[in-house]
C-alpha cells in the first residue's frame, strides 16, 4: 500500500515518517515510532486505553488514522513526566493505589489530564461521568476517582 | 501502634512508576527484530463438519510468510480443528505476516467449506434426548434415576432373598424418569452429607428455586498475547502475558513434544487475569508453531472480539435450589441440582455447586451438579471461580426463608454461621475464622440497624466465602554491600503481590522498603512458582519470602558474631545493623558492612533462600450490603450505597487489599446487573463492549471497604488471599437489595431493567 509522507509531533519531538493510509494513531505511535505506553485494549473506540491528547483533547487513538494528525500536538504518557518528575496526576495515581494491573492507566491518565487541564474545578460527580469512557476492570474505581481528585486539587491550588 | 514497621502499612507499589509512565513492558510491547505478525483463523460457523481448507490465496499474498493448521503439529495434540468446528470462533488455522494488516487479509483469503450442522447453546436444551450432540452420545443419570438404579444394585446384590417383585416395581419408576437421561454431559459430581428428605420433612418452611447465572468474560484489559521466537536449535522462548509462566512451560512441552529445558518462558506484566490467562493454546502455542515455520519471531494477539469468541470466559449454569429450615430460623437441609455449561470441553467449575452451603450449619445436604457440552468456547477460572454462581443462589434463597418467617436477613444469617470447633463436612473442625465479626462489621459501616428506605428503595446483604489455594513457590535474597537487599523469584505479580513479598523481605531484614528490591525471572533463571491464581500468591510467596529472609538473617548472625567475636544468640538485627545484647561498650555493624565483609573474606555473598509447598489455608469471607433506589418505570437500578468487609487475616498493605475488595465487589455488581455473553443462531452475538457492558466510574458510587483481620494461623503474618472473595457475596447481594426495594425475586441475571419492568408488570405495577 502506497505511503504518504507525515509530520507528527509527539511529545515535543518532531518524527518525519512514511505511513500508510490505513494505519491508525495508535499504530504508528506503538509500531512505527515506537512508545508503546499507549495501550490498544479493544481497538473499537470503547474501553480509552489508547487514550491521547490532540491539540489538546483527550482521543481514542486506535480512531484516528495516524495520517490526519499530521502537523498537530501530540502528548502520549511517556511525555507527561519532565525532568524526572512525575506529572501530578501519575503521583496522585500511585498515592492512592489508583491502578492495579496498570495496563488501563495510560489512558486513564491521559484522559484525566485532559479534563484537569480544561476544567479543574469539576466535582467528584463530574469527573466520574466524564471518566466513563475509559475502563478499568481491576480497581472498581474508588481509588481512580480518589487520584483524579486529589490532582486537581493540587493543580488548583498550584495554580 | 503497630509492632510491624513495614508490614501493614500503605506502602506505593514497587512497581509505581513503571506503571504510571508507560515503561512497564506488557506483551504486546514485546518487539524482537524481525519479528511478524500473526493471526488465527477462525470458524465462522458453531457448528459444522469441515469439508475442505483451502490456503493456495493465502500463501501467494506478498508478506506471508507461514500458513499453520493441525498438520503442522507433529505431536498430534489437537490444537486447530480439522474435521468438525464445535463453536463459532474456534480456531482452524493461522498465518503470520510481515505486517498485521497483511496477516489479517491473509486469514481472510483462506477458504473453508462448511457443511452446518444444528446447534445447541442452552445447557438445558442440551441435555435433552433430541439435542444435538458435541461428543457423542453417551448419557448420564440425573439424581432419581441415580438413587433408583443404586437400590436395584443393592437388591439385585443380595442373592439370599428373592426380591424380584421388588426390582421390577423400581425399573418401572426408574421408566417414569425418562427426562433424568442426559447428553451431552462433560462431568458430573455429587455429595451428600445427613438425609435431605428427612430434613425437608421436619422443616417448617421448604422454599425451591430455579437459579440462572449467565456466562461472563474476565474481561481483562490486555487481550491475550504472545511472542514466540524459535530458533534453528530448536530452543524455544516466548514472552507471555500469562498468570503461570511454569505452566505454561509445561503446556507448551507437553502440546508439541519439546522438552522442557528446550523452552523458556519469559512472564510480560499482565494486563489483568482474574483466572483466565492460565490457558496454553489459546495464542502460546499457535504463536510457536508459527515461529517455527517461519524461522523468526511471531506475535500473536487477539483482539477484543476474538477475546469474546474464543477466550475462556466463566461459565453460565442453572442451579435448582431447595432449602428447608424450621420457623425459629434453623436451616435443616438444602439440596442442589446444578447444570454448567462448559462449552465445547469438560472443565466448568461444577465442584463450586458445594458451595451452595455457605458458612451455615446445615445438617442434611445434597447436591448432584452436571458439567454440560454446549457449542461454545471452553470455559476457566474466573475469580473464585463457581463461587459467585453457587452462593448467589444460596444467599438469595436464604433471603427468602428470611422473609418468609419474618427474621432480620442480617440476624438470620448470624445464627446459622458455623463457629470455631464445629465439625466441617470434609473433615476436622472449624478453624477460628471471622464470619460473624465480617459481617457484623458491614452491617454497622453500612447502618444495617438503623436503615432507612424512601418509596423504591432497598437494603440487601449478602456474604461469601473462599479459601485462598497454595502451591510451590521458592524465593532468593541477597544482601548488598550498601545494606539493600534483592529479591528474586518467578512468580508473576498479580496486582501487588510483589510489594507484599518485598514489604515481608524488609520487615525481617530490618531495612527500609525502599531499599529492598525484586526481580521476577524467567522460567529458564528462576526457582518455581506455582501460577497466580487462586489467591495464592501472598499466602505462598509470603512464606517463601519469610522463610528467605530468614535464611539470609541466620546468614547475617552467623558473620556478625565472627566479626564481632561473640555469640550469635547474643546478637539481634535491628534497623539494618547486627547489635550486641549484652557487651559493654555495645558492638554493632551494619548490613553493609557485613555483606562487604563477607565478600572480601571466606563467606562470599550472603544469599537466603526460601522453599515453601504448601500448608492448610483458613477460609476467608467477605460481606456485603448494598441500598438501592429502583425506578420502577424504567426499571433501572441505581446503586446508592456499596459496603463491603473481608476477613483478611491480616493485611501486608492496606491500600493493595482495599483495591482487591473494591475491584473485586465492582465485578460482582456487573455480574448481577449487566454482563452477560449472548448466544444466537449461530455463537456469540455480542463480542464488544458496545453490547457487553462492563462498569464504568459512571456506573457506581463509591466503594467503601472494610478490613476485619483475624490471623490464618499459617498466613504470613496472619495474611490470607484476598483476591477472590469479595467477587463472591455481591450478585446475591445486588438481587437482594432489588427484591427489598420493590418486591420482585429476580433469580435469573443480570438484573437488567427490562427484566425488572416485566417482573414489577407480573406483579401488578402498573407502568
Amino acid at each position: 500500500m502506497a505511503k504518504h509522507p507525515v509530520n507528527l509531533k509527539v511529545n515535543g519531538d518532531e518524527h518525519d515518517l512514511l505511513i500508510e493510509p490505513r494505519k491508525t494513531l495508535l499504530a504508528v505511535l506503538r509500531d512505527t515510532i515506537g512508545l508503546t505506553g499507549t495501550k490498544e485494549g479493544c481497538s473499537t473506540g470503547d474501553c480509552g486505553a489508547c487514550t491521547v491528547i490532540v491539540d489538546g483533547k483527550a482521543v481514542t487513538s486506535c480512531m484516528v488514522l495516524g495520517v490526519t494528525t499530521s502537523g498537530k500536538e501530540i502528548t502520549t504518557i511517556e511525555g507527561l513526566a519532565s525532568d524526572g518528575e512525575l506529572h501530578p496526576i501519575q503521583q496522585a495515581f500511585i498515592d492512592t493505589g489508583g491502578y492495579q494491573c496498570g495496563f488501563c492507566t495510560p489512558g486513564f491518565i491521559m484522559a484525566s489530564k485532559a479534563l484537569v487541564d480544561e476544567n479543574p474545578n469539576r466535582t467528584e460527580e463530574e469527573f466520574r461521568f466524564a471518566l466513563g469512557g475509559n475502563i478499568c476492570r481491576c480497581t472498581g474505581y474508588t481509588k481512580i476517582l480518589e487520584a483524579v481528585i486529589q490532582a486537581a486539587e493540587e493543580i488548583r491550588t498550584a495554580s | 501502634m503497630s509492632e510491624y514497621n513495614v508490614v501493614g502499612q500503605k506502602l506505593p507499589r514497587v512497581d509505581a512508576v513503571e506503571k504510571v509512565t508507560g515503561a512497564a513492558q506488557y506483551g504486546a510491547d514485546v518487539h524482537p527484530a524481525g519479528m511478524l505478525y500473526g493471526k488465527v483463523v477462525r470458524s465462522k460457523q458453531a457448528h459444522a463438519n469441515i469439508l475442505s481448507i483451502d490456503t493456495s490465496e493465502a500463501e501467494k499474498l506478498p508478506g506471508v510468510r507461514a500458513i499453520v493448521t493441525q498438520e503442522d503439529v507433529p505431536s498430534g495434540s489437537r490444537i486447530f480443528a480439522t474435521d468438525k468446528v464445535l463453536y463459532l470462533g474456534e480456531p482452524i488455522a493461522a498465518v503470520a505476516a510481515t505486517d498485521p494488516d497483511i496477516a489479517e487479509e491473509a486469514a481472510e483469503l483462506i477458504k473453508i467449506e462448511y457443511e452446518v450442522l444444528p446447534v445447541v447453546q442452552d445447557v438445558m436444551e442440551a441435555i435433552k434426548s433430541d439435542a444435538p450432540r458435541l461428543h457423542g452420545d453417551a448419557t448420564k443419570d440425573g439424581p432419581n434415576r441415580r438413587d433408583i438404579i443404586t437400590k436395584i444394585k443393592q437388591l439385585s446384590d443380595n442373592q439370599e432373598v428373592d426380591n424380584n417383585e421388588e426390582i421390577r416395581k423400581l425399573e418401572a419408576e426408574l421408566e417414569k424418569y425418562s427426562d433424568e437421561i442426559y447428553y451431552n454431559i462433560s462431568a458430573e459430581t455429587h455429595n451428600a452429607a445427613g438425609d435431605v428428605e428427612k430434613g425437608f420433612a421436619e422443616s417448617d418452611i421448604v422454599v425451591e428455586d430455579t437459579y440462572v447465572i449467565p456466562r461472563v468474560h474476565q474481561t481483562y484489559m490486555e487481550p491475550h498475547v504472545s511472542v514466540a521466537s524459535a530458533d534453528s536449535s530448536g530452543k524455544v522462548t516466548v514472552w507471555a502475558s500469562t498468570q503461570g509462566p511454569f505452566a505454561i512451560r509445561s503446556g507448551i512441552a507437553g502440546r508439541l513434544g519439546i522438552p522442557l529445558t528446550q523452552i523458556n518462558v519469559i512472564g510480560t506484566t499482565m494486563g489483568g487475569g482474574f483466572g483466565g490467562r492460565f490457558g496454553v493454546i489459546i495464542t502460546h502455542v499457535p504463536a510457536v508453531l508459527l515461529s517455527q515455520k517461519a524461522g523468526r519471531p511471531v506475535r500473536v494477539q487477539m483482539t477484543r472480539e476474538e477475546e469474546f469468541l474464543d477466550g475462556r470466559p466463566a461459565p453460565g449454569c442453572v442451579i435448582k435450589l431447595k432449602t428447608g429450615a424450621t420457623k425459629d430460623g434453623h436451616i435443616l437441609a438444602r439440596q442442589a441440582l446444578a447444570f454448567w455449561d462448559s462449552g465445547s470441553v469438560s472443565g466448568a467449575s461444577i465442584g463450586s455447586t458445594i458451595r451452595v452451603r455457605g458458612v451455615y450449619k446445615i445438617p442434611n445436604i445434597r447436591i448432584d451438579a452436571y458439567g454440560v457440552h454446549t457449542n461454545k468456547s471452553g470455559t476457566a477460572a474466573y475469580r473464585a471461580p463457581g463461587a459467585p454462581q453457587a452462593i448467589f443462589a444460596g444467599e438469595s434463597q436464604l433471603d427468602e426463608i428470611a422473609e418468609k418467617i419474618g427474621m432480620d436477613p442480617v440476624k438470620f444469617r448470624l445464627m446459622n454461621m458455623r463457629e470455631e470447633g464445629d465439625a466441617v463436612p470434609a473433615g476436622g473442625s472449624e478453624p477460628k475464622v471471622g464470619y460473624k465479626e465480617t459481617l457484623e462489621a458491614v452491617a454497622d459501616a453500612a447502618g444495617w440497624w438503623n436503615r432507612d428506605a424512601d418509596e423504591n428503595q432497598g437494603w440487601g446483604v449478602a456474604v461469601g466465602d473462599w479459601t485462598n489455594g497454595c502451591g510451590p513457590g521458592g524465593v532468593y535474597v541477597s544482601v548488598h554491600e550498601d545494606g539493600s537487599a534483592r529479591i528474586f523469584h518467578g512468580s508473576m505479580d498479580i496486582t501487588g503481590t510483589d510489594t507484599a513479598i518485598t514489604q515481608i523481605i524488609a520487615e525481617i531484614l530490618t531495612i527500609p522498603y525502599k531499599n529492598v528490591t525484586i526481580r521476577r525471572g524467567d522460567t529458564d533463571s528462576a526457582p518455581y512458582s506455582t501460577g497466580s491464581g487462586g489467591s495464592v500468591v501472598t499466602f505462598t510467596m509470603g512464606n517463601t519470602a519469610k522463610l528467605a529472609a530468614e535464611d539470609a538473617r541466620n546468614r547475617i548472625l552467623e558473620l556478625a558474631s565472627e566479626r564481632l567475636n561473640t555469640n550469635a544468640d547474643n546478637l539481634e538485627l535491628r534497623e539494618g545493623a547486627v547489635h550486641t545484647i549484652t557487651a559493654d561498650p555495645p558492638k554493632s555493624i551494619t548490613l553493609g558492612e557485613l555483606a562487604a565483609f563477607s565478600l572480601s573474606t571466606t563467606g562470599g555473598p550472603i544469599v537466603g533462600k526460601g522453599s515453601f509447598a504448601r500448608k492448610p489455608s483458613t477460609p476467608a469471607l467477605a460481606a456485603q450490603i448494598a441500598k438501592v433506589e429502583v425506578d420502577p418505570d424504567t426499571g433501572r437500578t441505581r446503586v446508592l450505597k456499596l459496603v463491603a468487609s473481608q476477613d483478611v487475616g491480616f493485611a501486608i498493605n492496606p491500600m493493595a487489599v482495599e483495591g482487591q475488595i473494591e475491584g473485586g465487589v465492582v465485578q460482582g455488581y456487573a455480574w448481577a446487573m449487566m454482563e452477560e455473553m449472548q448466544y444466537g443462531e449461530n455463537g456469540n452475538i455480542n463480542p464488544g463492549f458496545v453490547d457487553y457492558r462492563v462498569p464504568t466510574s459512571a456506573d457506581l458510587p463509591t466503594v467503601e471497604s472494610v478490613i476485619v483481620e483475624v490471623p490464618a494461623p499459617n498466613g504470613p503474618y496472619g495474611a490470607k488471599g484476598v483476591g477472590e472473595p469479595p467477587i463472591t457475596p455481591t450478585l446475591a447481594t445486588m438481587a437482594n437489595a432489588v427484591r427489598d426495594a420493590v418486591g420482585i425475586r429476580i433469580t435469573e441475571l443480570p438484573i437488567k431493567p427490562e427484566k425488572v419492568v416485566e417482573a414489577l408488570k407480573n406483579n401488578g405495577h402498573k407502568a
